[in-house]
């Protein structure tokens, strides 16, 4: 057993045109929720992809769970659940993920049993309705998406990849998705889900790969990227309408690098050498109103948007939250 | 293995568990039993009505020649409603009784009327008159009967007994027809002729019905995005492979149903008519010997796989329903061509036409079959053209299969022609 469970190891993926991942290289750690962060259009998928072996890299090897990722029966240990969902629409609940577990070569005895206990641990299933029983189409949207995580892991995975996972879930599928990843990580399992929502990832990952174009930004550990990142912000909360008093200050180069000003708070970047203390001085002898003054570690949000920047997004706007 | 049984298993039993399925298995035994009962029992009830037998005898021969024409009506038509009205007249009666028989038929009381006289006794002639004297048949049943009381009457006279002469005049032949044309016999002519045809259209139907049934099931699961959740346990070739044998196993099942169900009520048709009192012309069994049958199964399946592969390749380049239509014009012309060319190949198949046709493997499926039930073709023939159609169908399904590769998870708009041959060259 290596401690490993995905390896790449220098892939590239080139199609007519452009190229969706150049000399990628990354490990995710067996057991670990790790974050595969990306704008749109960054690579993510057709790096998921061909985790999965559903497409194959032109170079360059992936070893997955220990085996290469084109040996046979490896994908059997490994659930997936794609960006795009959907499920046979004129099919049985109960029936479809007979089918999808009987894939994975699960017996349909100990499927039936799980399919049972997922179905009500969901709450579709209780005393006076049995949703398996229905067709899929006759679900609503949200329902869908349930049975869509207990098809991805009814076979018990070593190993479950998740490409966008809360993209178009409701505030509820979206807790429901995080219990079930944090239960996965504590029984061993590793979760790989990609995002572009730093939020998710910051709360859940242990780490983390930024890509933009096809190309690795950075990875590690989420506590080890912060550190690398950290000491030189600064979080500033102030009474109401005072900020506009510190402009002057807020604009001093020695003292101030950058601002992000969100509304009730705002994330200071100190310029090189500036002295933290020096800055909170400087505001107060404006006479603003202090409610909070924070020296942080940066946002996963903020250390993306400074190493992609606003080139590496691509312009296209379809966003999925 | 297990991956292929599993896709192929649920292709099967989704699509033999609809409404739809059960409906058409269902209605087509109910279609052919009507076919094959209906008009006889139908020709049964109309049959009364305008029977032949019903008809007025005026007897002016003063013998009993009309009472043995009337038996021999009688006995010729024994489901008759009503038999023959025997009315013994004075030869001078006769202009009036013709005229009130006239009036009998026009007021639909009688078919027709029948004149015996002395010249009929003489063996002349006899007249009818009736609503169906355009009718040859039932015109030839009436003069067989007169000529059959004729026989009897004088064979008595001659002194032979009258059982004897019941026995001599008793038979009721029937002549049965066969064509013979430049190629020699035809077989039982018009019933192989029918029986090449329905082989034609039932293959023609079913390579269309499965061959887009695959086509949908593609579209469907690339239109709900499950081709992406099964590409990541399934390779796209298995899933490709159990999409065509699932929906081929559910065609086969269909026409399995369809043969027995017809085969039996084939077999049970004679006796059961004749118990419900129907007479009815026999409808045979074509001769198909156990090897013809095999050779058809062999057309059918590969004729399937060749077309369902194509339908399936043209399934994995379009992303929704409403390209589908025009995505799939191609093929589905490829097919109707043999259809096109099914009279001519009927009416003379060893045409050049039809040899050729017979040899492409686009329309081989349909038209070798057509051929072989009307006609005996060499072995040499059977097997060079199952053999192109065998190396036709492993080049579509290997063509198919990459463009199945790339096409499954492509989605947007329709590639064009380059793209695909693109697709084609890089997949793997």
């Amino acid at each position: 057993m290596t401690d490993v469970a995905v390896d790449i190891r220098n892939i590239s993926k080139r199609y007519a045109g452009h190229v969706a991942v150049r000399d990628l290289s990354l490990a995710v750690p067996r057991g670990a929720v790790y974050g595969l962060l990306g704008p749109n259009g960054a690579g993510k998928t057709t790096t998921i992809r061909m985790m999965l072996n559903i497409i194959v890299p032109d170079t360059g090897s992936i070893s997955v769970l220990g085996r290469p990722s084109t040996a046979s029966g490896v994908t059997d240990r490994v659930g997936y659940l794609p960006e795009e969902r959907g499920l046979y629409k004129k099919m049985e609940v109960r029936r479809v993920l007979r089918f999808l577990a009987e894939l994975k070569g699960v017996p349909p005895k100990v499927a039936d049993k799980r399919i049972a206990e997922w179905l009500e641990r969901v709450g579709l299933k209780s005393g006076e309705k049995d949703w398996g029983a229905a067709k899929v189409d006759e679900l609503s949207r949200g329902m869908q998406q349930k049975v869509q995580f207990i098809g991805t892991l009814l076979h018990e995975p070593e190993l479950v990849i998740l490409d966008e996972p809360f993209s178009g879930l409701d505030p509820i599928n979206a807790q429901v998705l995080k219990d079930i990843i944090v239960e996965l990580r504590r029984s061993g399992t590793t979760v790989i889900f990609s995002t572009h929502l730093m939020e998710n990832a910051e709360r859940m990952c242990d780490a983390v790969c930024i890509i933009a174009r096809g190309e690795k930004v950075l990875d590690g550990a989420v506590s080890t990227v912060k550190a690398e990142h950290g000491g030189r912000f600064v979080a500033l909360a102030l009474a109401n309408g005072d900020a506009h008093t510190l402009a002057p200050v807020l604009g001093d180069p020695t003292l101030v690098r950058r601002v992000d000003d969100s509304n009730r708070t705002m994330e200071i970047e100190l310029a090189p050498g500036a002295d933290a203390q020096r800055l909170l001085r400087t505001i107060i002898e404006r006479g603003a109103t202090v409610e909070r003054f924070e020296l942080v570690q940066p946002s996963l949000h903020r250390i993306f948007l400074d190493k992609v920047g606003a080139a590496g997004a691509e312009e296209r706007t379809n966003d999925h939250a | 293995m297990r991956k292929l049984w599993a896709t192929t298993k649920r292709e099967y039993l989704e699509r033999v568990r609809t409404k739809w399925f059960i409906i058409a298995t269902v209605f087509g035994p109910v279609l052919f039993g009507a076919i094959a009962f209906l008009p006889s029992i139908m020709a049964m009830h109309t049959k009364a009505s305008t029977d032949f037998a019903h008809i007025a005898i005026l007897d002016a021969t003063g013998t009993d020649l009309g009472r043995r024409v009337a038996r021999a009506i009688e006995a010729d038509d024994a489901y008759a409603a009503t038999g023959p009205m025997l009315r013994i007249i004075a030869p001078t009666e006769l202009t009036v009784a013709e005229s009130l028989a006239t009036h009998e038929v026009m007021r639909k009381q009688a078919t027709g009327y029948l004149v015996l006289d002395f010249q009929t006794v003489a063996g002349e002639t006899a007249r009818y008159a009736g609503r169906n004297a355009s009718s040859l048949t039932d015109v030839q049943r009436v003069q067989s009967a007169v000529r059959k009381g004729l026989l009897a009457m004088r064979l008595e006279k001659a002194g032979i007994d009258s059982t004897q002469v019941q026995e001599l005049t008793g038979p009721q032949l029937s002549l049965e027809s066969e064509r013979i044309t430049d190629e020699g016999r035809g077989g039982s002519g018009t019933v192989s002729m029918i029986f090449g045809f329905a082989i034609a259209f039932l293959l023609y139907t079913s390579i269309m019905l499965y061959g887009q049934n695959v086509l949908h099931g593609v579209i469907e699961e690339k239109s709900t995005r499950m081709a992406e959740v099964i590409a990541s346990s399934v390779s796209p070739d298995t899933l490709l492979a159990g999409k065509v044998l699932g929906v081929g196993g559910v065609g086969l099942t269909q026409i399995a149903v369809w043969v027995v169900a017809a085969v039996a009520l084939l077999r049970v048709r004679g006796p059961v008519l004749a118990k419900l009192g129907v007479q009815a012309s026999s409808l045979p069994l074509p001769p198909i010997s156990a090897g013809l049958a095999l050779l058809l199964v062999a057309f059918f399946v590969l004729g399937y796989i060749f077309y369902s592969a194509l339908f399936a390749a043209v399934g994995a380049t379009v992303s929704n329903e409403q390209d589908v239509r025009q995505a799939a014009t191609p093929v589905t012309l490829l097919l109707v061509v043999s259809i096109i060319f099914l009279e001519p190949v009927l009416l003379d198949p060893t045409s050049r036409l039809a040899v050729a046709l017979a040899w492409l493997p686009f329309s081989s499926p349909i038209i070798m079959p057509l051929r072989m039930s009307v006609m005996s073709l060499s072995p040499t023939e059977i097997a060079g053209t199952l053999g192109v159609l065998v190396v036709a169908c492993a080049a579509a399904v290997w063509l198919s299969a990459r463009i199945y590769r790339v096409g499954l998870l492509m989605y947007g708009k329709r590639p064009t022609m380059r793209e695909v041959v693109r697709w084609i060259r890089y997949a793997g």
